[in-house]
């Protein structure tokens, strides 16, 4: 650290020292716990729904206080409302299954109008079966469909023809799914292992915050309870759109079953960081109540959220507004599962927490 | 993390890049130099990096591969056609499995189940032919003396033919023995089959009489029984060579055979077993020895008797190359979109944060290059799957610099000097970042080892993704920071993107 200058080195020394102190207990004028006590000064206030600005003699921190927890339960029932329904959907009616996991109909055929790629998707697309469609190069497609009877094989056809001209049909082939119940069973037993690790890890990385390995898997609970909210309303709404709308978005395929994982990564993340905000405040402000602490620490993180999904929901949107066919059903599970996970952090995992040490107190 | 800001860590940062640099690029010139095409395998050109060719090895969803459509003849008479079809795509997928393909797909087809579909990224078509329609022969011999012979397992004797092959099997099934603890594998041959397995056993009792497992001498060469896959005539002729002679009488390698020259010599041996009775039913129980076979070797061994021979002749209806199965039109709007959609996020953290949002910019393009180099290197086949995993682990290297960023507004806030708010960030944060990617770690590896298929590429992308995010995140946001606020003038409120700051 030569480089440094060395009012930088004097910056790093008191930074040394203030969290030492903070880990004591002891808030002294320190620049970092000048940092807790506006805020907590912020938090002591009763707490209003619209804005308020906390003054501070050396800065002005412009920290918006919103009550989360109190309204606890109003969220709770928005997220039952849309689980609820899913889970009925889901155990009633079963998922809509896509042709990699379904079996289909295959279609080989070569146009000698050597229609592009895009075209032949959107002839396949404007029928009621849908379907994808591989090239095979020189005006050959390989079409894949749900399975049709040969009625339905007929009109398909007959819709092709009227959509892209004549073509030469060279095979009309049933094809089997692969391996779709082995996937689901095994994308299953992955999920639930890695919800059992994840509340270890918690349950081990929140054990000194107060009230020990209690509190630790109080809040490795939460965390897992906001991560089954997500899985569960994904693969809801899924069921729903599927099922209950029955709409091609809403298939079930291998992209689908990357997306849950994906959603699983992204909760557990996103609920770490608001967690993490609660157990650093929980050492550095001791007058402040649970809840008050957890309202706290929701507002601290707030901004970094909304950035954060909002950097990963624009990309979403590009995909699910430009991208392809093919790819949009898993851009808006993807869209769903990433604004639940931040959802459920804020609104359900925190409020949970409070919830459960309200039950069973630890202080 | 006074560590992360020393010297010897910088270095390791700058040696990363460099490699990384080397490796993203070496390809690319080795293939503008000699005027090949710029992405995929090339065959015939050399590998130019520790034995790899350096490209992105894209999955069937992204970049297509090869379609092959069997018809399924011969059907063994007496057994549903949909069982078949079934054991004939277990022994094509244990076939595939040899190429080291990631993630084929291999689906059975057709209303009266005769059809079989198999698609494959990254091989070409002759090299699949090759191993999926190669038809192992399965070979009985007996062992008869050479005094020349010195290798193998029964030196002094070579084996020899005996007119039983593979043809003669109805099925290989693995079970639990009746009267022994452990697992064996019980055959039934067909009735010629029954009739020379007779014959053969009984000449072999006679071989050396006694009870084998309890009498050394009646354990004789003669009286031991040898199944092979593909063992020719040629390979007993060199059977007097003991280098030729132990080679072959290895565990049987099937990806050898597939591959196989007329002058390579493969490892053949499927069992070698002791007659211990004449055996005249037309059934026979292969058990391991004394204390048996465990469950998994008496399943492979049924599988490697059943493998050796398809149950069905395999016809080769048609090869295509085909395209994306996602769609070429779709991946690309598809990837022309992620890319708008991070040149935003770039953008927008250039001017929300300023100078450490620039910096955090740039720490994102080394953590690209590196993980693409790893990518490479690896060689990772790259699925749409994979893809959302590197895509994720991109997330949270962002989410990391966000963490920080807003981190040290609030210690700005709070009074600290621009350099102490940067320091007090990082350290604050680090508890964040540090659990939540070891639980996605975890996460990752989880899906690693128990995941499907298609998750395991996304495991994998996104474990790499996630290591070195942290290394991004954490040690180069940090380092370039540490640099640039040396110089006094980088320290304007203005540039790191805080409204006002206690003076310094």
């Amino acid at each position: 650290m030569s480089d440094q200058p060395e009012d930088a080195k004097a910056g790093k020394l008191r930074t040394e020292e203030a969290a030492e102190d903070e880990l004591e207990g002891a808030e002294e004028e320190q620049p970092g716990a000048a940092a807790h006590e506006e805020l907590v000064e912020a938090a002591t206030q009763e707490m209003p729904a619209v804005a308020a600005v906390a003054e501070s003699p050396i800065a002005q921190p412009r920290v918006r206080k919103i009550d989360f927890v109190s309204r606890r339960n109003w969220y709770f029932l928005f997220s039952l409302l849309i689980i609820i329904p899913g889970i009925f959907y889901m155990v009633h009616s079963g998922f809509r299954l896509g042709i990699d996991f379904a079996g289909g109909t295959e279609f080989t055929v070569n146009f000698p109008g050597k229609p592009t790629q895009a075209q032949v998707e959107n002839a396949v697309a404007a029928d009621i079966a849908g379907g994808s469609v591989i090239s095979t190069g020189n005006g050959g497609y390989i079409i894949r469909t749900p399975p049709l009877t040969p009625a339905q094989q007929k009109t398909f056809e007959d819709q092709l023809r009227t959509g892209l001209g004549t073509y030469d049909l060279q095979q009309v082939l049933e094809v089997g799914g692969t391996i779709a119940g082995e996937t689901i069973e095994l994308a299953l037993l992955s999920v639930v292992l890695a919800a059992v690790a994840i509340l270890v890890l918690l349950t081990f990385r929140f054990r000194n915050v107060p009230g020990g390995w209690r509190a630790g898997f109080q809040f490795g609970g939460s965390a897992l309870a906001a991560l089954l909210h997500d899985v569960f309303l994904l693969t809801g709404v899924f069921a729903i759109l599927g099922k209950g709308f029955d709409l091609r978005i809403g298939e079930i395929n291998s992209l689908f079953v990357t997306a849950v994982l994906t959603v699983v990564g992204f909760s557990v993340h996103d609920t770490i960081v608001v967690f993490d905000r609660i157990r650093e405040n929980l050492r550095v402000s001791q007058r402040l109540s649970f809840e008050q602490v957890v309202n706290l620490s929701i507002m601290q993180t707030l901004v970094r959220s909304i950035i954060t999904s909002f950097t990963v929901v624009l990309v979403l949107v590009a995909i699910l507004a430009s991208g392809g066919e093919t790819l949009k059903g898993f851009a808006l599970a993807l869209l769903i599962g990433i604004v639940s996970g931040t959802y459920s952090s804020i609104f359900n995992a925190a409020p949970l927490l409070v919830v459960w040490r309200r039950l069973q107190p630890l202080r | 993390m006074q560590l992360v800001l020393s010297w010897p860590v910088r270095l390791l940062i700058v040696g990363i890049l460099l490699f990384s640099l080397f490796v993203d690029g070496a390809g690319y010139v080795y293939r503008i130099a000699n005027h090949y095409s710029l992405t995929g395998s090339v065959p015939g050109l050399p590998p130019n990096f520790g034995g790899w060719q350096l490209y992105f090895h894209k999955g069937l969803d992204l970049a297509g591969g090869t379609h092959i459509e069997y018809r399924l003849t011969n059907f063994p008479p007496g057994q549903s056609r949909a069982t078949v079809q079934q054991r004939t795509i277990t022994v094509i997928s244990k076939r595939v499995n040899t190429l080291g393909v990631s993630e084929p797909e291999i689906r059975g087809a057709g209303s009266n189940n005769d059809r079989i579909t198999v698609d494959l990224a990254g091989v070409t078509a002759d090299q699949a032919q090759k191993v999926i329609g190669a038809v192992n022969k399965l070979v009985y011999t007996k062992w008869v003396p050479d005094a020349k012979v010195t290798g193998g397992p029964q030196p002094g004797y070579k084996p020899a033919f005996t007119g039983l092959t593979g043809d003669d099997i109805s099925s290989a099934v693995a079970a639990i023995d009746q009267q022994s603890v452990g697992w064996v594998v019980n055959i039934s041959f067909t009735s010629r089959g029954a009739d020379l397995f007779g014959n053969l056993t009984t000449a072999n009792v006679a071989a050396c009489p006694g009870d084998p497992n309890t009498t050394a001498s009646a354990n004789c060469a003669g009286r031991h029984l040898t199944i092979w896959l593909d063992l020719t005539q040629n390979d007993i002729d060199n059977w007097e060579d003991p280098t030729y002679a132990n080679k072959v009488s290895q565990e049987y390698d099937t990806g050898c055979l597939a591959t196989a020259t007329p002058t390579s010599i493969c490892p053949k041996k499927l069992v070698d077993a002791v007659t211990l009775q004449a055996i005249l039913g037309g059934n026979a129980v292969i058990n391991g020895g004394g204390g048996g076979f465990t469950q998994q070797a008496a399943n492979d061994l049924a599988t490697g008797i059943n493998a050796g021979s398809l149950p069905v002749d395999l016809q080769v209806l048609s090869v295509q190359q085909v395209g994306s199965t996602l769609g070429a039109e779709s991946v690309k709007l598809s990837i022309a979109a992620g890319l708008l959609g991070l040149t935003i996020i770039v953008i927008f953290m250039i001017v929300y944060y300023r100078v450490p949002g620039f910096l955090a910019s740039l720490a994102l393009l080394f953590y690209a290059g590196a993980v693409f180099a790893v990518f490479k290197v690896v060689p990772v086949t790259l699925t749409l799957a994979g893809i959302t995993g590197f895509i994720l682990s991109v997330g949270m290297a962002v989410d990391a610099n966000v963490l920080i960023f807003e981190r040290f507004k609030e210690e700005v806030r709070a009074g600290r000097t621009i350099p102490a708010a940067v320091d007090a960030a990082v350290r604050r944060a680090w508890p964040a970042i540090r659990d939540s990617n070891i639980s996605t770690l975890i996460t990752c590896t989880i899906l690693g080892f128990v995941g499907p298929g298609p998750v395991k590429g996304f495991a994998i992308t996104l474990g790499i993704g996630v290591v070195f995010s942290l290394i991004s995140s954490i040690v180069v946001t940090h380092n370039l920071l540490a640099i640039v606020l040396a110089g006094s003038r980088f320290r304007r409120p203005v540039l790191m993107g805080v409204d006002r700051v206690r003076s310094t």
